[in-house]
């Protein structure tokens, strides 16, 4: 049995590629996944019953579904939808969009669900409209419950953006099985594509817990 | 637009052959994970010292490698290492228990820590020992805790194993996509796929609540 780690240093320039996809399919899908988020939720939370009803199945729909049939699912339908021929990368960006606000909504929703209705009922006795109330007095406290829950998710869709390397996205993990298969360096690739989800993912582990201490909720 | 569902029905006993594999490769993972967990937080809140770091390093890498990782390199590259050989099956399962074994073993961990330092230290001073502290007064009130958060690690258990389709499990996403890619007709099998994970998903989500609503009073003190 003999290794040959070179073969990582050789296509050092492919897996920094891949690394910096990954790096955006994360940063991209949250900035699409907190406005989407939010809209779910208010719609969840206030709007006319038709509408809640839709907005509340696809949140159930989506959080019960494994993340890669989706990517699948996205892959096959969504050019027959649309029409339009999309290349693997927005696919996978929507596959991830749909995905993570499913989840941010329900974050949101529960984050603003978790201030006593009293409080606004306090605050529009106090003679604030109902908008004040929610902008004044829910908003600011259930933000400090809903960013540690987004942060964790944030790791969580990170370490899922490698689900798109079935629809041969270049991100990090479709990058280094490609070598792979081509070096047959099986070990020498795999532990390299580990390392590198590690030395990423770990500091980003360690920050969410940071950041869950630091705004630890006592009421 | 043109559906054509019949490619359901047509094979449909290669299909739920799939269900079956997905089940069983959830059910296992998530026993064998819980019990792994159990194992791995009591070592390292009543361990060795020693042990503590390792413990975390552990649970934090894990929490920092996706599972897709994990899975793929305990079946291509662990052979190589340890110079055996492991049907996909057992490598899935085997991923699956070392992968969410660590988040199981933070579950436990948050629960027992949840129960007041006051109890122990109560029952201490009665005279208990520290095996009886853990049996009779902190776990009783610590498992009803930990309920919630083992429904939805039993959620992620289900939806991790459709990944192990990677590796070629006869899983039921693996099934869908033999069955997807020889028919050409990948719309409705995706779409059906959705709907059997749906039905397989909710209930669990659902019971799960449903369950720990009813005994959620057992926890509290």
């Amino acid at each position: 049995m003999t290794f040959d780690w070179s073969v990582v240093w050789q296509h050092r320039e492919a897996l920094a590629v891949g690394t910096g996809t990954t790096i955006l399919l994360t940063v991209v899908t949250m900035l699409i996944a907190v406005p989407c988020g939010i809209v779910v939720a208010v719609l969840r939370l206030y709007a006319w019953t038709p509408v809640r009803a839709v907005a509340t199945a696809y949140v159930e729909l989506f959080r019960n579904l494994p993340l890669i049939l989706v990517v699948y699912w996205a892959f096959y339908v969504l050019p027959i939808l649309t029409g339009l021929g999309m290349p693997p990368l927005a696919t996978g960006l929507a596959a991830l969009a749909l995905n993570v606000t499913a989840y941010n909504a329900e974050t949101f929703r529960a984050g603003i669900n978790s201030i006593r209705r009293g409080q606004v009922e306090a605050a529009m006795a106090l003679g604030m409209s109902r908008v004040q109330a929610l902008r004044r007095v829910v908003v600011p406290q259930a933000t400090r419950r809903i960013l540690p829950v987004l942060a964790s998710t944030w790791v969580s869709l990170f370490k899922d953006t490698s689900l798109v390397s079935v629809i041969a996205v270049t991100e990090l993990a479709y990058v280094a099985m490609q070598i792979r298969a081509q070096s047959y360096r099986v070990l020498e690739m795999l532990t390299a594509m580990a390392a590198i989800y590690w030395l990423l993912g770990y500091p980003q582990a360690k920050l969410v817990d940071w950041i869950q201490r630091r705004f630890a909720v006592t009421e | 637009m043109d559906f054509d569902f019949s490619v359901i029905t047509e094979h449909w006993r290669f299909l739920a052959s799939g269900v079956g594999v997905t089940l069983l490769l959830a059910v296992l993972s998530g026993a064998a994970s819980l019990a792994a967990g159990f194992v791995v937080a009591l070592l390292r809140l009543y361990g060795p010292r020693w042990l503590r770091p390792a413990i975390v390093f552990y649970i934090d890498s894990m929490r920092a490698i996706p599972v897709l990782v994990v899975l793929v390199w305990t079946f291509f590259a662990l052979p190589i290492v340890a110079g055996i050989t492991m049907p996909p099956f057992f490598a899935a399962l085997l991923a699956l228990t070392v992968h969410l074994a660590a988040y199981a073993a933070e579950i436990v961990r948050a629960g027992i820590e949840s129960v007041r330092p006051g109890q122990t230290r109560a029952s201490r001073a009665l005279g208990m020992s520290p095996a009886q502290i853990l049996r009779r007064i902190v776990l009783p009130q610590a498992l009803v805790r930990m309920l919630p958060a083992f429904g939805s690690l039993l959620s992620v258990t289900i939806k991790d194993t459709a990944i192990a389709s990677v590796i070629a499990v006869t899983e039921f996403m693996r099934q869908s996509e033999t069955v997807a890619g020889q028919s050409f007709q990948p719309i409705e099998v995706y779409t059906f796929a959705m709907l059997v994970y749906f039905v397989i998903l909710f209930p669990v989500t659902r019971g799960v609540e449903r369950v720990y609503r009813r005994v959620a009073h057992l926890g509290r003190s």
